[in-house]
């Protein structure tokens, strides 16, 4: 009996190693295939622009010198830092304006039923079928008519239509998977349904609240399209189109610049969500959801 | 909720508001009793060009009463194409947009008739260019005026060094940067002298390359279609692919592709400058960017560099063609001070003043504007080397899918089948007849109503 | 506690619903649904958008040599790219849950970072990585005594290089809803199977995969889809070429439409896939929340 549990007991243990090896293995090959185009962007931005240009010379380390001129130009030649302060006022606004709209839906539709919230649920996820390429001309003229044109508010309003449809899933799913009896114990307590949502679902839920976060924060950070159609003053721009469009002259392009741009522009959503994953990952390992 | 009359107002006034980056100079508002105008034009990637040209209209509007607000849209990503897609549909926008190549047939729906305007450019400032009346007379009207700015005609940039140590060709005796040219020499130099040269290069390790892929440098092929009669559509609109003069030019290609390197097939607009300036290459079809930049980033190379004729096939001498215009959306508020706009940019002084912001990129489609300026003679090092990019010879430039009717030809240009069509015979070795049909089957499409 | 008639009616449940639904719903019939069936109706219309010729625009697509080109290339992209984003999300997910809580986070940020960078700029280097020039993985290739690739220029390097970079892109989404799921089984269930002998497949196949049933199938859904409709990582990389050989239904839509000024044709392209999908989704995800509303 004795051997049988030291038996098991040795072979958890080595199968333990054998797990952690084949985990690290894995992890430093995804790491070193993550991180190498990032790498070579920090580089790139921190070469003489003659450096970048020569032939032969190692891409993959700087040998003639680092130089700050790319970001120094980023910021001082152009409307960079306007840029920035544009896509965090818009992202800030959709991420607050997505939560609102997603959790109040995905309350009603996860718990209170009316007609159609079957059909609704399942079908927001086909609001993206429809490619932005297609949609941005009917909503061109619904954004003219609305005076909203070539200003960064147009974003705050068309930015929520890539979020919404899954975040509102997410928590769908989170709240779903809260058991009633919680309900009927705050029913009983004689709490309406805007405080059960707020003082029970909201914390109980938080993992999937910050993962719609994070969601809804990486869309609207990085959106494209959308900009590219409706804005065209630099002063109203946001970070990925303003980058794009100020560093790409004709058949010109400040590599060096560009690549400075790219990573400042990655900057903030790693240090945001270096910060929230915790949260995300402490929240879900209380317990309090369950698959 | 707005009416449709007033919400251009307030958001007229909103990008006034908004928009901080107009140039400085503190215009002050005079009274605007003509109105105002404003204008989408397209962003000059030269540095400065842009305010130069907003100096000269503010300037205009201040004396004429007119208040002027200008955007400058790149071409980036297509932005400026979206903008005019969008702004044509939803008939809201700006007054006066800019239209490179085919705009001007997209989107003549939208676009004001210009027939007096240009008449009345004509008529004080001598012809047009022949290509630009093909792209913006349509339909028996003028649907675009010629821009001041912008419009540019694909040279050969080569290193003349190369060529006179490896194919024993002095480009600098051949295309001299003064009027007295050999007529018997640049007689000789064809399509077929031109391929020797290419051979030569090409084992001397340092090719000639040019893109065959689909992209808007590709209009180097249609050039070259061109001189060889071969007619993709003929100006009737019937689809003359399965003829003599395109299989002669795709066996030409299919020799002068073993010359050349094989990544053209996946080139963009930028990678031919990259390809000359890094001292791989020896020959490309460039306006005067590349050598622009060379200054910038190689000055060793710039040196050597060297703007000259196209070679000349059966048919004629043709270069490809990149012209600009301004078109007058007809949902327009101030219609007729955007003409006198338009009659104002074809002026001598204005056009003088943005070929030399312009650094020389720019061509002006009034013929008698490109043969006075003196901007090209003096641009250096070294001496000379943009005195033939405007076309000082017999060359004649051409539009992509001519002469098919520009509704044809646009299609043949944004639809890339020139460039296609080539590629799969040289890239993809499809024999002449598949890859004739296949694009007699494109052309069906490109056909459509 | 008022008593009013009208305060009670407002009470019910299904109002209360409908109303806490309502921001929703209306953003998306004005921003979604009425943008979508316009896109419909302008499918529909002919090339100078005069007149109405149904499905003709669509007939027009089925005879087009490029455009079935366009289906399978759409269909093999989609089902490679988004099988390997699943592998490498599930393989990444599972290491990062192995090794001590500790250590976790580093790993998880190092990890993240592909899809934090926006789309727009990432790709632009990855462009600048593959580019016929200046590529630097060439540069090390030859350095290595291999020969340069030509990344872009060829069609088979060409679609490999846009699977890569958006498997690059995507991963890490799926590597955050799997741990998220992963992190959700209690520790005890596996701790019960080890007491009992199992081995680590049958913890995966008994234990790991049914329990993240739902996530699994959501995530791939939603990738399908998402990938698609792809257009930044083409339109930057190869913009369709060589030779239409990397064109997806949103670039070579852009091409027919936007580019060539035919924007019926070009919104009939963008509508082709979504009865298909829009079948496929509605068939998995009736499915995920039947599960759901079992708990």
């Amino acid at each position: 009996m004795k051997n049988n549990i030291l038996n098991i007991k040795n072979s958890i243990h080595s199968n333990r190693r054998w797990a952690l090896i084949a985990a690290y293995s894995s992890l430093i090959i995804f790491v070193i295939f993550f991180l190498f185009p990032p790498y070579y962007m920090l580089i790139t931005s921190l070469k003489t622009n003659k450096e970048i240009a020569e032939m032969a010379s190692n891409p993959w380390i700087i040998e003639q010198g680092i130089t700050l001129k790319h970001y120094v130009y980023l910021f001082t030649e152009t409307p960079f830092l306007t840029f920035f302060k544009n896509t965090i006022i818009v992202t800030v606004c959709v991420v607050i304006i997505t939560m609102v709209i997603s959790v109040l839906a995905a309350y009603s539709l996860s718990r209170l039923k009316f007609w159609g919230s079957g059909v609704l649920a399942t079908g927001i996820f086909l609001t993206y079928l429809v490619p932005e390429t297609l949609l941005f001309i009917p909503l061109f003229k619904i954004v003219g008519w609305l005076g909203l044109l070539n200003s960064y508010w147009v974003l705050v309003l068309v930015y929520p239509t890539l979020s919404v449809p899954f975040c509102t899933w997410l928590m769908i799913g989170y709240f779903s998977s809260i058991p009633k009896e919680i309900d009927e114990a705050a029913l009983i307590d004689g709490a309406n349904h805007m405080q059960m949502l707020w003082k029970v679902f909201i914390p109980v839920a938080m993992p999937g609240l910050i993962a719609a976060t994070i969601f809804a924060f990486t869309v609207s950070w990085a959106g494209f399209l959308y900009p590219l159609a409706f804005i065209y003053s630099e002063s109203e721009m946001v970070l990925t189109v303003g980058t794009v469009t100020t560093l790409i002259k004709g058949d010109v392009f400040n590599w060096g610049s560009l690549m400075s741009g790219a990573l400042l522009a990655a900057a903030p959503p790693v240090i945001i969500y270096a910060f929230l994953m915790d949260y995300y990952i402490a929240g879900l390992t209380s317990g309090a959801t369950k698959g | 909720m707005k009416k449709n009359n007033l919400h251009r107002r307030k958001f007229i006034k909103g990008l006034s508001a908004t928009s901080g980056y107009v140039i400085a100079a503190p215009y002050v508002k005079t009274s605007h009793s003509a109105g105002r105008l404003l204008l989408g034009l397209w962003d000059h990637w030269i540095p400065g060009a842009n305010d130069v040209l907003e100096n000269i209209i503010v300037a205009w509007g201040e004396k004429n009463g007119v208040e002027i607000k200008v955007d400058f849209i790149t071409s980036i990503g297509n932005k400026l194409l979206l903008t005019a897609q969008a702004e044509s549909r939803a008939k809201t926008g700006h007054d006066i947009f800019s239209q490179p190549t085919w705009y001007c047939s997209m989107f003549r729906h939208r676009l004001e008739p210009l027939d007096d305007v240009v008449e009345d450019i004509i008529s004080k400032h001598g012809p047009l260019l022949d290509s630009a009346k093909f792209y913006a007379h349509l339909d028996g009207h003028w649907r675009g005026s010629p821009a001041p700015t912008g419009s540019f005609f694909d040279s050969m940039v080569s290193r003349f060094d190369l060529f006179k140590e490896h194919a024993g060709i002095d480009l600098q005796t051949l295309f001299p940067a003064n009027e007295n040219r050999d007529a018997n020499l640049i007689n000789n130099w064809n399509w077929d002298t031109f391929l020797l040269a290419s051979e030569k290069l090409y084992k001397a390790g340092k090719p000639f390359g040019a893109t065959i892929g689909a992209t808007p440098d590709s209009r180097w092929l249609s050039a070259l279609f061109t001189s060889y009669g071969a007619e993709l559509v003929n100006k009737n609109g019937e689809i003359t692919v399965d003829s003599d003069e395109v299989r002669q030019v795709l066996e030409y290609m299919s020799k002068l592709t073993e010359f050349m390197p094989k990544s053209i097939y996946a080139w963009d607009d930028s990678s031919n400058n990259r390809w000359i300036i890094s001292g791989q290459g020896s020959a490309i079809f460039n306006p005067a960017s590349a050598w622009a930049v060379a200054k910038r980033d190689n000055p060793e190379i710039a040196n050597k560099l060297w703007h000259h004729d196209v070679p000349r096939g059966p048919k004629g001498r043709y270069r490809p063609d990149n012209s600009q215009f301004w078109g007058l959306w007809d949902f327009a508020e101030n219609k007729s001070a955007a003409k006198d706009l338009l009659r104002y940019m074809a002026e001598p002084n204005v056009i003088d003043a943005c070929i030399k912001a312009s650094q020389g990129y720019d061509i002006p489609l009034i013929i008698s504007h490109f043969n006075k300026n003196k901007t090209w003679e003096e641009a250096s090092p070294p001496d000379g080397v943009l005195y033939n990019y405007p076309m000082k010879g017999d060359e004649i430039p051409v539009a992509v899918g001519y002469p098919a009717p520009p509704e044809i030809a646009s299609q043949i240009t944004t639809q890339y089948v020139i460039a296609n069509l080539t590629a799969r015979v040289t890239a993809k070795g499809h024999s002449f007849k598949k890859a004739i049909s296949w694009a007699e089957n494109e052309l069906e499409g490109v056909m459509r109503r | 506690m008022k008593c009013s008639s009208l305060y009670l009616w407002l009470r019910q449940k299904p109002r209360i619903a409908f109303f806490m639904c309502l921001p929703l719903i209306l953003m998306v019939v004005c921003l979604i649904i009425y943008p979508f069936i316009y896109s419909i109706f302008l499918s529909m219309l002919n090339k100078a958008e005069t007149k109405f010729v149904g499905i003709g625009n669509y007939l027009f697509l089925f005879k087009r040599e490029t455009f079935w080109l366009v289906v399978q290339q759409s269909i093999f992209f989609a089902l490679v790219a988004v099988f390997f984003k699943a592998l490498i999300g599930f393989i990444a997910a599972h290491s990062i849950n192995a090794i001590p809580s500790k250590g976790q986070r580093k790993w998880r940020g190092m990890l993240l970072i592909p899809w934090v960078i926006p789309p727009a700029l990432s790709t632009l280097g990855w462009w600048w990585l593959f580019e016929p020039t200046y590529s630097a993985i060439n540069w090390f290739l030859v350095k290595i005594s291999l020969p340069a690739i030509p990344w872009l220029s060829e069609t088979f390097w060409a679609r490999f290089s846009i699977i890569l970079v958006n498997v690059w892109v995507g991963a890490p989404f799926f590597l955050i809803m799997y741990l998220a799921a992963l992190k959700s089984i209690p520790a005890d269930l596996y701790e019960a199977a080890s007491i009992d002998g199992a081995n680590y497949r049958q913890k995966l196949y008994y234990i790991t995969l049914p329990m993240m049933k739902n996530i699994i199938s959501i995530t791939i859904l939603f990738s399908i889809i998402v990938t698609f409709a792809n257009f930044d990582i083409v339109r930057v990389l190869t913009r369709g070429g060589p030779i239409d050989t990397t064109h997806l239904f949103a670039t070579y839509a852009f091409r027919v439409g936007i580019e060539s000024g035919d924007i019926p044709l070009g919104a009939a392209v963008s509508l082709f896939m979504f009865p298909i999908l829009g079948t496929l989704a509605f068939i998995i995800l009736r499915s995920v929340r039947k599960r759901a509303m079992e708990v």
